[in-house]
């Protein structure tokens, strides 16, 4: 989001607020996410891929919530069951699954009258709308270049419905095709589907491969491929998004949702390109109390531009003026020699990072406050933690409740429910580790994110060995608070300077150059 | 909170906003702010003056804030009594062009470790890269309020041309110093040239000015990484070398072919206006050496800049003008071999400034 | 089984394998990871000690510290689901 989307995206609010018919919000939400998703990518020197992969996007989103609706809903029930017994899939039960799970109740959804072969007619003319815009993008094409919204040329209209038509045939011969494999088999097909794209777009070998495909096909320069022409706005967030309730659908935790609702949860625009990462069941909370919001309430309309104002600064002037040069970044690592003027710049690195982040999380919050949907806060003073582990609470902190969630509790309880039990240090090793390896590769497939998971990983479970052997020591601190507060700050500086060091990795993509900075860093030159 | 509050919330940070605003229009402080600065304190003072397009490799940047150009500059650091002050005025070459600033000119005189009357003689590299007497005559005008006990003053044809004179952008933008100094001195330039930047009311508030906040801001930010790195310029590793041979062609500046040329149509008062400016501080005029070409053409044409008979009649016009005036001239056109030119026909390469700095090193001294 | 037993059950089970300290006296409603008595990743252990005793499975989004962070949390979010 730059400034000028921000201000149109507030200036946007004022109308929803003041002039939109209460019942027609969702749909204005909805609306504006999948323009915003056209609008917000960047144009890619590749043919019709800035328009290509975003509908890619949308495609991949509502098969997604094909595969995640509940397929006895429309038989009248309002809660979605876990998918323990299918019966092709039943060797492929939750080992850790209970039948008590239905009981874990999600809001119940009302269904208004059924549509054509048990899609509710509100799905059907949800997913019309969603057809109609893609391909009313497309009729950008004809506008003139500076009022075109979109950054690149969309395809023609006709191509674009021709191929819509096509990919639809193919996703009904696909499910024909796929009828006699279960829900929960589909589901993990998807979220492996989605994760192996994920590979393949943010792997700089995979993506420079496939980019010189494309371009081949689009009779392009192949030997000009690079990663960089798939920069696929968004995909990291909605791929985890997506993974959320694919995995929640196979436990049985995800609410029924609508078409326009999973869409716009996935998708919705203040937080589409950086964050947070919200779960749907909280979403569809606020989503679903839309109608019943003030339009023009001074109250959330103060707070939520106090909100985007605080982000503004942060981002545009903390930030951006601590980039221009008081930040490590590719080139002045290879070229500040002393120690001093080396921590200064990874200092300068942390803190805009935070201010960078921070303040477009802000600006997201800030926005969706506007529009009545409470995003879920993404820091909480991270760099005054004083351990590791609290630190990762702190930071980022709907990534790493996803990562908590989706890939550390899942491991730790298989392991520790495995026969024969492995050693709890290797469980917590493992399954630390894995986690934060996530996490790291998350930012980017390559090798210094893996470093920094890695870095992270091994950091969290230190602490926890240490914090397990020394929890009834520090207890008794308590009764000493000088003794504690000198230990406190102590443990402020080894957590802050571990996750400032840790940065090295994450800034500098060429592992020898960070080497190097540690070395200066260090005195070693 | 009600909308009345948040009304009146609103009312009353638009009304000190505008208030701001206004004081800020009444009181015109970027200047003033301009010698605000972090270098000579807690960061190094640059040894050139800022300029630079690609900030974010050359740490450096253009702006128009002539005090905070100086401020941020060594020569603003306190003059001790042992030090004989010699201030470089001039263009790209004198700032150093595609040169480290220990190759520069004012480097490389400074290495040769001379005194005068017993003091060290310190140059300070205040050229700064565009080609124009005026722009020359605005950094001098700054320039004397730092003690200078002796000015050197590079000079070429091409500052030289009228129409060059409101050229620059830093001219442009210092439209009241420029219209000033015009005026003190009676310069053949007209005030109301439509080049010259006027602020309107709105463009003098706070918001009309951000650029040039931001750009005192970025000034101090990047101290930092020239700070910590050194760098001032993103010196390519790869440049095209000056051309030696030439196209049939004797154009020079608005003259299609050879004519006569006077003193009128070169800016000889804008020169003279810099030593009057000078007062009792001595000032040694530098015609600087240009590449001469032995190749197509060369008997036209000394280099891409100059055809001969431009060229040789401006060396006669500043000779006659410099005996005229009683003003210290050295004319060192031919003084550095062609090979020691780079991209241009007046930038110089390490060895070639090291000659020049001798030759000049050496007048000093008889001076 | 009453929620007095599962209480009393859940108490044993933390101070012994979370704590590790079975002197402690662990009260209803103090903050037994806020408190620092153990981490949030001893929930994951707590959730297959739960399912293993309780056969109640917990989640993977309800092991937070928000939302199990006290004994009475705990107790509670286990009777929900026993039958």
């Amino acid at each position: 989001m730059n400034l000028a989307a921000i201000l149109v995206f507030a200036a946007a609010a004022c109308l929803y607020g003041a002039l939109l018919p209460a019942r027609f919000r969702g749909w204005a939400l909805f609306a504006g996410s999948v323009i915003a998703v056209y609008v917000l990518q960047p144009a890619l020197p590749i043919r019709y891929s800035a328009y290509a992969l975003p509908t890619a996007m949308l495609l991949l989103i509502v098969a997604s919530w094909w595969l995640t609706r509940d397929s006895n809903a429309h038989a009248g029930a309002t809660t979605s069951q876990p998918l323990n017994d299918d019966v092709v899939g039943a060797q492929h039960a939750a080992p850790l699954q209970s039948p008590n799970d239905e009981r874990y109740s999600p809001s119940p959804r009302l269904r208004e009258g059924s549509g054509v072969r048990g899609i509710p007619r509100d799905d059907l003319v949800t997913l019309m709308a969603l057809v109609a815009l893609m391909v009313g993008v497309s009729f950008l094409r004809f506008i003139d270049v500076d009022f075109r919204l979109v950054a690149s040329t969309p395809p023609e209209p006709l191509a674009v419905v021709l191929a819509l038509l096509v990919i639809g045939a193919a996703g009904v011969g696909l499910r024909l095709a796929l009828r006699r494999v279960s829900q929960r088999r589909a589901l993990t097909g998807m979220i492996l589907l989605i994760a192996a794209a994920f590979v393949v777009f943010k792997a700089e070998p995979l993506a420079t491969a496939l980019s010189r495909a494309l371009r081949f096909q689009t009779g392009q320069d192949t030997t000009l491929a690079s990663i960089a022409d798939l920069g696929w706005v968004g995909f990291s967030y909605v791929a985890f998004r997506l993974i959320h309730t694919l995995r929640d659908r196979q436990t049985g935790i995800l609410p029924a949702l609508s078409l326009r609702e999973y869409v716009t949860y996935v998708i919705f625009f203040p937080s589409f390109t950086a964050g947070p990462i919200d779960r749907a069941e909280r979403f569809v909370e606020d989503y679903r109390a839309l109608p019943g919001l003030r339009g023009l309430d001074a109250e959330r309309f103060a707070g939520g531009a106090a909100r985007i104002l605080i982000g503004l600064f942060k981002k545009f002037v903390i930030a951006d003026t601590l980039a221009l040069g008081l930040a490590l970044n590719v080139i002045n690592a290879g070229q500040v020699e002393s120690p001093l003027g080396m921590w200064l710049l990874l200092y300068g690195y942390a803190l805009r990072l935070y201010f960078d982040f921070g303040g477009y999380t802000d600006i997201a919050i800030g926005i969706g406050i506007l529009y009545g949907v409470t995003l879920p806060e993404n820091f909480s003073r991270p760099y005054l933690r004083t351990t590791i582990t609290s630190f990762w609470q702190s930071w980022h902190i709907t990534l790493s409740s996803w990562a908590r969630f989706y890939v550390f509790s899942p491991l730790s309880r298989a392991l520790l429910t495995r026969k024969p039990k492995p050693s709890a240090l290797v469980i917590v090793l493992l399954a630390q580790v894995t986690t934060m390896v996530v996490i790291g590769l998350w930012h980017g497939v390559a090798l210094n994110f893996l470093l920094w998971g890695l870095w992270h990983g091994v950091g969290l479970f230190v602490h926890k060995q240490w914090s397990d052997r020394t929890r009834k020591w520090y207890r008794g601190l308590n009764d000493q608070p000088a003794r504690k507060r000198l230990w406190v700050g102590f443990s402020w500086f080894v957590t802050f300077h571990y996750v400032v060091l840790g940065w090295v990795w994450f800034a500098l993509p060429d592992v020898s150059q960070s080497l190097r900075v540690f070395g200066v860093l260090f005195g070693g030159g | 909170m009600t909308g009345r509050a948040i009304f009146r919330i609103v009312v009353k940070a638009a009304a000190l906003f505008a208030a701001l605003n206004l004081l800020f229009v009444l009181l015109n402080p970027l200047e003033a702010l301009g010698r605000l600065s972090l270098y000579n304190a807690v960061l190094p003072g640059r040894w050139r003056l800022p300029y630079g397009e690609n900030s974010a490799e050359s740490y450096n940047l253009s702006l128009h804030n002539i005090p905070a150009m100086f401020a941020s500059h060594v020569v603003a650091q306190p003059k001790p009594d042992d030090e004989y002050r010699l201030l470089l005025i001039g263009d790209s070459g004198t700032w150093g062009w595609l040169m480290e600033n220990d190759q520069t000119l004012a480097a490389q005189i400074n290495a040769a470790g001379d005194t005068v009357d017993g003091r060290r003689l310190v140059a300070y590299n205040l050229a700064y890269p565009i080609m124009a007497l005026s722009k020359d005559l605005l950094l001098l005008d700054e320039a004397m309020s730092y003690q200078p006990d002796l000015i050197l003053w590079l000079v070429t044809l091409e500052s030289f041309p009228r129409q060059q004179q409101v050229f620059p952008p830093l001219v442009q933008n210092n439209a009241e110093r420029m219209r000033r100094l015009a005026e003190r001195y009676d310069l053949n330039l007209d005030p109301n040239d439509p080049r010259f930047v006027t602020p309107s009311l709105l463009e003098r508030t706070i918001v009309g000015q951000r650029r040039a906040l931001a750009d005192w801001l970025r000034l101090q930010v990047y101290g930092f990484s020239w700070a910590f790195t050194g760098i001032d310029q993103a010196i390519p590793d790869d440049y095209t070398l000056r051309a030696s041979d030439f196209e049939e062609d004797l154009s020079w500046d608005s003259f299609d072919e050879p004519a006569p040329f006077t003193a009128d149509d070169l800016a000889f008062d804008v020169l003279a206006a810099g030593m009057a400016r000078a007062g009792g501080v001595p000032v040694i005029v530098v015609n600087e050496p240009i590449f001469i070409s032995r190749g197509r053409n060369s008997d036209l044409r000394y280099n891409a800049f100059y055809p001969r008979w431009a060229y040789d009649a401006y060396r006669e016009l500043l000779d006659a003008q410099a005996r005229a005036n009683g003003w210290h001239y050295l004319d060192l056109w031919d003084a550095i071999p062609p090979d020691e030119f780079t991209d241009t026909p007046v930038h110089l390469t390490p060895e070639g400034v090291l000659m020049l700095s001798e030759h000049l090193v050496s007048a000093i001294e008889q001076n | 089984m009453d929620e007095k037993e599962v209480r009393e059950k859940l108490r044993s089970y933390i101070t012994r394998e979370l704590i590790r300290d079975e002197s402690y006296r662990l009260t209803d409603d103090e903050g037994i990871v806020t408190g620092g008595l153990m981490d949030s990743f001893s929930l994951a252990e707590f959730a297959v000690y739960v399912e293993s005793e309780f056969g109640v499975y917990i989640p993977d989004s309800d092991l937070t510290v928000a939302r199990m962070n006290t004994l009475d949390q705990m107790v509670a979010r286990v009777m929900q689901d026993m039958k």
